[in-house]
């Protein structure tokens, strides 16, 4: 069956109607924003695999709780935010395991598993970057890649996060400030 | 003094360093939705209707009647109650005596001490 087009009214009417519409719909939600979800994903967790584990989980989360959506927001503001809180439970499973610097047991740092990792094919500094963005609080990095990689809008980050725009202009300013800082110390 | 040469992040284009596998976003919709628990599992855990559920709205109604039923027939029964005891204690003001002699000098025919005493009730 060929994949219907995306069609946000018709598609939040379909959620409500027999199974056959809501898998059908739900295809369309999938294939609508699976690619762009994946790469908020990426850019928070670096590992491919630990991305399409996340994005997975995320859709899983969206489909058995399609009930509680009420169509208040945008789908893709909904998704955002269970891919958010996929992604920070995830990385507060995972924050002992990755040091900034390769540590005496041997535990390798962001940028020697960049450099080591097939699906990364940035030079030296865009490692350093990856680095010193791994420096940053997790909500402040959620905003940073939003902003500076995903190109997101204020309005569509403030959405996700229930954050105001003027709260998440300084915070991706006061960013910006600790990764310049970042670099200039390595200098 | 050599002048310090500072990163600037609007100096550099924001570039995703990320690849993918090949093939990855191509089968990326199809392995998500094969990923997916069935429908059906959905329903059964969300909309198993059971016996009470079925009958509790019942019992919830008749239990509402009930108890405006018997707020009622308590109200009415207080009023009764009242109604009663300023019966008999009018009773036991006006002995029979007292309404001969009252019918005999208040000159009225027996037409309207009825109607009198309809409208009383």
């Amino acid at each position: 069956m060929a994949m219907m087009a995306y069609d946000e009214r018709r598609i939040l009417e379909m959620l409500h109607e027999d199974e056959i519409s809501r898998r059908r719909a739900f295809e369309s939600i999938v294939n609508n924003f699976s690619e762009q979800l994946y790469w908020q994903i990426r850019h928070m967790v670096l590992s491919h695999d630990d991305a399409n584990d996340i994005l997975q989980n995320t859709f899983i989360k969206a489909w058995t709780n399609l009930d509680s959506f009420m169509g208040y927001s945008r789908i893709s503001t909904w998704l955002y935010r269970i891919a958010v809180n996929e992604t920070l439970t995830f990385m507060n499973k995972q924050k002992p395991n990755v040091p900034l610097e390769t540590d005496n047991d041997g535990e390798l740092s962001i940028s020697d598993q960049l450099e080591s990792d097939p699906y990364f094919d940035g030079d030296q500094t865009e490692r350093q970057l990856q680095e010193a963005i791994a420096t940053l609080p997790d909500k402040q990095r959620m905003v940073f890649n939003m902003k500076y990689f995903n190109e997101m809008k204020y309005e569509e980050i403030s959405e996700v996060l229930g954050t105001s725009v003027g709260a998440l202009k300084a915070s991706f300013h006061i960013a910006v400030k600790k990764i310049e800082e970042y670099f200039n110390k390595i200098d | 003094m050599e002048k310090e040469r500072l990163y600037k992040i609007d100096e550099h284009q924001a570039r995703r360093p990320f690849t993918v596998p090949e093939g990855y976003f191509d089968n990326l919709t199809q392995n998500i939705m094969a990923s997916l628990p069935e429908q059906e599992s959905i329903y059964s855990t969300t909309i198993k209707v059971t016996p009470w559920m079925r009958i509790r709205p019942y019992l919830y109604a008749a239990a509402a009647f009930a108890g405006i039923f018997f707020c009622i027939k308590a109200a009415v029964g207080i009023n009764n109650r009242h109604h009663s005891a300023d019966v008999a204690q009018e009773t036991t003001i006006y002995s029979d005596e007292y309404i001969d002699s009252f019918l005999e000098t208040a000159m009225i025919d027996d037409c309207t001490l009825y109607y009198t005493l309809v409208d009383a009730n």
